[in-house]
């Protein structure tokens, strides 16, 4: 496909995916918050071709009919190239009035949003924001907006290379990496397989919708998400005392989740009432996402900028995201001049933001800025604690296998059986190696020497066929990971008292649910092993496990058509699906797919423990 | 030794040989294990095993996958379960898998114990000496995506089991042709049928074919 342009006489009815035309780079952000942003006039990009699409995603935005086929027209095709196949214009090009075909230019201007970044300079987010991305607009469909944003469309100013450097770069600049304002295939890659399969787990989260493919491996990586503000947005304006600004980006915020309905409280009798809503809502957001990362073994680096975040949590930015088979908690990414977080840090990092936004919501209402230790004890910030321990204690029962109803039951009216059970399972899930912190290919770590998953699988089962409970041997031989040395494996007398805290706490919650809802051992032993069998799969996804089916689709791209490549991210993404309640419909892949899966699920299978 | 090879089909087809199953199992409260040919989606597979029967008062299940790493506890409770089903799906992925898990031994000593053995389509073939049939004929074959060449399965009975099979022309010219220079008979079963082994006796479930020495029988 050569040369086409967008053209901007272009009439919708004459299209066949009209949708398509709303994304042109106009955007509410844009006049609403005109100091949140930079404008850029962009040009046609030639030479690209759609390696991946995501109908189902389109579908959902209204961007392809509902009946349309999981297959790449020639029309469809040129319709998404017209549309997200552009670099920007950007300062370097001005100041060396490098001259573009007029006809390859597009009609409007896309914005580069300003955000808060910690690896700036300025730490004041004046210079920081989207450094190779630009906003294509947003699309609305059934009720809900949806945003739609291209990462690797050429190098803003507001990149850290731009501000560290203190020059402009010209896009492709080899001299640079992340600051030339280009993307990798494999980026998109790597953020298609982990977000769908999270995604499919519950997990709020950017979604790819298409991945165009250049010479050399270069890409565009088109994400969306019915609302991409992440707290940085707000940060940034925050930091610098501007309070006309904050207010704007705020006011919009709201208006896109209202429009959405996102929030269950949708009018607000004053601005006071309308901000300190919104610090709730993110404070609930961010403590629930917290735990879900401490539980699910997520590090997504979250940080003070709140940068890695989406406002409800969701994660953006695959970069920095990784799962881990166990709680390695101890796993720090080694960024050169520094060291990341923790997982178990996330926490205070996730309640640091919910205090920026308690402060926001008294400056946006007051107009005077206090200082954000005036907010340490505030009502929302106690709120926090509440609703990450809820959290925890939930995630924990349906971790165990119980079905909502259940969760609910245990919740309501056996809470200390759960937290003294939650307390147990903790002592062996934060086990360590007695190998100590090591380095590994990209940071540090101290090893985790229990698998959870693997106990909380097997005990129901265990229990089922043999009614009674595991010797000390027995729960340690199921218990124990790849990582575990003979030395970590003592059973020492606290061990041994774990072990029968563990066994006993688990059958007094079952017991619980027997007495009140008057149902058998047997019957709640055996839901336990099939729920348990999915939510803790042997296999399951790990950071390194997505790098190595990147890296095996790289190979096999040539081969393989967006069609074929969008079959491969279902059909992966329905097997890493822990959800028990899921319903399965039985497609038949073709054989070569099927070939490919198996080596996909080798691979999840050998990282299975790993970082 | 206490077979039942069912061939496939759904839960009203196969009532009598459920049934069967079930009058082998002659024990209260037994231990069933489910074992899927491969891991994939098995849980779901699994929940539908469970489904079915838990229909005939079963209630105690293990699911065993065995193409992934298993500890020996969980093994040693299969070994003990009052009967070990081998579901449907790749017949050569399935034996592979066995074979790597070191478990043909097993699980014939197993059946050869007095432990009840069934099988449904893939798991019914590995019942025979080899799988030749899963690869047979050339137009309803399962792909070899192992590549195996060792095809000898648990050898438990003296007869080659066809599952899914079609009374047609087509058919009976293949297996005509392959029993007349293989000494074995050949029990093509539609799904829906079976064959149920208790101790020396068989007993064929629902309208039976055998081909034996080029010729083509009809049982039941």
């Amino acid at each position: 496909m050569n040369q086409i342009k967008k053209s901007p006489t272009d009439e919708v009815g004459k299209r066949s995916y009209t949708n398509f035309a709303q994304l042109n780079g106009e955007h509410p952000f844009k006049t609403q918050v005109p100091g949140g942003r930079v404008e850029y006039k962009a040009r046609y990009r030639k030479g690209g071709k759609v390696a991946f699409f995501n109908f189902e995603l389109a579908k959902e935005m209204g961007l392809i009919a509902k009946n349309h086929q999981p297959v790449m027209t020639p029309d469809l095709e040129r319709e998404i190239l017209e549309t997200f196949s552009l670099t920007i214009i950007n300062e370097y090009d001005l100041i060396n009035e490098i001259k573009f075909p007029e006809e390859d230019i597009f009609p409007h201007t896309f914005m580069a949003t300003r955000y808060l970044q910690l690896q700036h300079p300025d730490k004041c987010g004046r210079t920081s924001g989207d450094g190779r991305t630009i906003w294509n607009g947003s699309v609305r469909h059934n009720g809900m907006s949806w945003d739609v944003s291209s990462c690797g469309t050429g190098g803003t100013k507001l990149s850290p290379a731009c501000n560290i450097d203190k020059k402009f770069y010209q896009t492709g600049d080899p001299s640079i990496s992340y600051g030339c304002g280009l993307s990798e295939v494999a980026e998109g890659l790597e953020t298609l397989f982990f977000s769908e399969v999270l995604g499919k787990n519950g997990f709020k989260t950017e979604r790819v919708l298409a991945i165009l493919e250049y010479d050399k491996g270069i890409g565009i990586n088109v994400r969306a998400n019915p609302n991409l503000i992440r707290p940085s947005h707000f940060f940034g304006h925050l930091k610098q005392g501007n309070y006309e600004t904050l207010k704007q980006v705020a006011d919009y915020y709201i208006s896109r989740q209202v429009e959405n309905k996102a929030w269950e409280k949708l009018t607000f009798k004053s601005d006071k009432e309308k901000y300190l809503y919104l610090a709730q809502q993110t404070c609930k957001a961010l403590a629930e996402t917290a735990a879900k990362f401490e539980d699910e073994y997520i590090f997504c680096w979250l940080d003070w900028d709140g940068d890695n975040i989406l406002m409800d949590g969701g994660i953006i930015d695959y970069g920095s995201i990784r799962q881990f088979g166990l709680f390695h908690a101890e796993y720090r990414y080694d960024d050169v001049q520094r060291f990341s977080t923790t997982i178990l840090e996330q926490k205070q990092k996730a309640k640091y933001m919910v205090q920026c936004f308690v402060q926001i919501a008294d400056f946006l209402s007051t107009k005077k800025k206090k200082s954000l230790g005036h907010f340490k004890k505030h009502a929302v910030m106690v709120a926090f604690d509440k609703h990450f321990e809820d959290a925890k204690n939930r995630n924990l029962l349906q971790r165990i296998g119980f079905k909502k109803s259940h969760v609910d039951h245990l919740l309501k009216n056996h809470l200390p059986k759960v937290t003294k059970f939650r307390k147990a399972f903790s002592y062996f899930e934060r086990s360590k190696s007695k190998r100590g912190v090591y380095k590994v290919p990209d940071g540090i770590n101290r090893d985790a020497i229990f698998c959870m998953r693997d106990i909380l699988r097997e005990l129901p089962q265990m229990y089922l066929a043999r009614n009674a409970l595991l010797s000390h041997h027995e729960f340690l031989e199921i218990t124990k990971s790849s990582y575990a040395r003979k030395s970590d494996l003592k059973l020492t007398d606290i061990r041994k008292k774990q072990i029968n805290r563990f066994q006993s706490v688990y059958l007094s919650m079952l017991g619980a649910l027997e007495k009140d809802l008057n149902i058998t051992r047997t019957q709640n032993l055996l839901e336990l092993t099939m729920r348990a069998s999915v939510v803790n799969k042997y296999d399951r996804v790990t950071g390194d496990s997505i790098t190595y089916i990147v890296q095996k689709v790289q190979k096999l791209k040539p081969k393989l058509n967006p069609n074929e490549l969008y079959e491969l991210a279902q059909s992966f993404s329905t097997y890493q699906n822990l959800d028990p309640d899921q319903k399965i419909s039985n497609a038949k892949s073709p054989v070569r797919h099927k070939n490919i899966m198996q080596n996909l699920y080798s691979i999840v299978r050998e990282c299975r423990e790993g970082i | 030794m206490n077979l039942v090879l069912y061939s496939g089909g759904d839960e009203k087809e196969n009532k009598n040989l459920d049934r069967a199953f079930v009058e082998l199992l002659g024990k209260k409260n037994p231990v069933v294990t489910f074992i899927p040919s491969s891991s994939y989606l098995s849980e779901q597979e699994f929940k539908t095993f469970v489904r079915h029967y838990s229909k005939f008062k079963i209630a105690r299940f293990i699911h065993f996958p065995v193409d992934v790493p298993f500890d020996k506890i969980l093994f040693q409770e299969v070994m003990r379960s009052d009967a070990i089903h081998m579901g449907g799906g790749n017949t050569f992925y399935f034996l592979n898998s066995l074979r790597k898990a070191k478990l043909i031994p097993q699980l014939k000593a197993f059946a050869e114990g007095g432990g009840l053995l069934t099988g449904l389509s893939a798991g019914a073939i590995l019942m025979t000496e080899n799988i030749e049939m899963a690869g047979y004929p050339e137009f309803d074959r399962d792909e070899n995506v192992v590549n195996l060449t060792n095809l000898s399965a648990l050898n438990l009975v003296d007869f080659l089991f066809f599952p899914h099979f079609r009374n047609s022309a087509r058919y009976d010219a293949v297996f005509k042709k392959y029993t007349k220079s293989s000494p074995k008979t050949i029990y093509a079963c539609p799904d829906g049928a079976g064959i149920v082994i208790r101790q020396d006796e068989i007993r064929f479930i629902g309208k039976c074919f055998a081909f034996s020495n080029g010729h083509k029988f009809t049982i039941n």
